[in-house]
């Protein structure tokens, strides 16, 4: 079988992690385009086998989406420190994912998730790729280091 | 049958989650006590009755790696089995967790039925 390009990955992992765990089937993918409006954006970076940063961007009704997905039950309108909390799992998810296709046998660590200012999520030399859900889009940013 | 569950992990959503998951599933569950560290795990264990514990391993103060060792070490504890869900899909670090101790290892993102099906087989028990 062939190698996965990192956008491959990208969005592989991504969509299984949101359709798995965040009951939250995606609809699309394209290249990474410029956001707007409301925003909410978390980071975590990864050293070992491979060291760089992973961001995820997500548009502000999508992240409720995930969020009341994820979180369940009644809450239409999940509290925004639990939309925050979400949005940093799925980017520790994400990462964890993409990680293990990209060496699966490698031993890494990643730092703990933080919300960061969503323009800041981007950086020129990042791999990424929107994926397009109910209420949104959701955008990964990939930093390696060094490409595997 | 219902299990008393302990399930260990710093964030808050997440315990929530994998609650809510346990229930979906079709998992017996009895009694859910939940955990933000292996400190207060370990805390919970010296109070409670509890017949399987679920961990993520990256955790403030006590993480998941001391916490399976600890459960190990204790021989009123060693008999509860411990199941390590993580993002870590590394063939190392698995490995490094069964060494400790932990019985079964489920990697996110799972199915609430991989969840389910591992739970009962370090239970040894299976589903009605």
């Amino acid at each position: 079988m062939p190698e996965m390009s990192i956008n491959q990955v990208l969005t592989a992992a991504t969509t299984d992690v949101l359709e798995t765990m965040f009951f939250t089937p995606v609809m699309g993918d394209t290249a990474a385009a410029s956001a707007s409006g409301d925003l909410l954006a978390a980071r975590l970076d990864f050293s070992g086998g491979l060291t760089g940063t992973l961001a995820v961007q997500v548009t502000m009704p999508a992240a409720r989406e995930i969020a009341a997905n994820f979180i369940g039950g009644e809450t239409d309108q999940p509290h925004a420190d639990a939309v925050g909390d979400v949005i940093a799992e799925l980017a520790n998810m994400v990462c964890g994912s993409v990680l293990s296709h990209l060496d699966g046998e490698a031993h890494f660590d990643l730092t703990h998730p933080r919300l960061i200012d969503p323009l800041s999520a981007a950086s020129p030399q990042s791999a990424s790729r929107t994926l397009e859900i109910e209420g949104g889009e959701v955008t990964l940013f990939l930093y390696l280091d060094k490409k595997p | 049958m219902a299990f008393r569950v302990l399930i260990v992990d710093d964030s808050p959503t997440m315990r929530a989650f994998v609650r809510r998951v346990l229930e979906m599933s079709g998992f017996d569950v009895s009694t859910c006590h939940q955990a933000g560290n292996g400190a207060e795990a370990m805390a919970v264990l010296a109070g409670h009755a509890v017949d399987v514990v679920l961990t993520d391993i990256n955790m403030p103060e006590v993480n998941g790696e001391e916490l399976v060792g600890r459960i190990e070490q204790d021989e009123r504890l060693r008999s509860i089995p411990v199941v390590v869900v993580s993002t870590d899909a590394t063939a190392n670090r698995m490995r490094r967790m069964m060494e400790l101790g932990a019985k079964g290892y489920v990697i996110k993102p799972f199915s609430p039925e991989v969840l389910r099906q591992e739970l009962e087989r370090v239970l040894g028990v299976s589903h009605a």
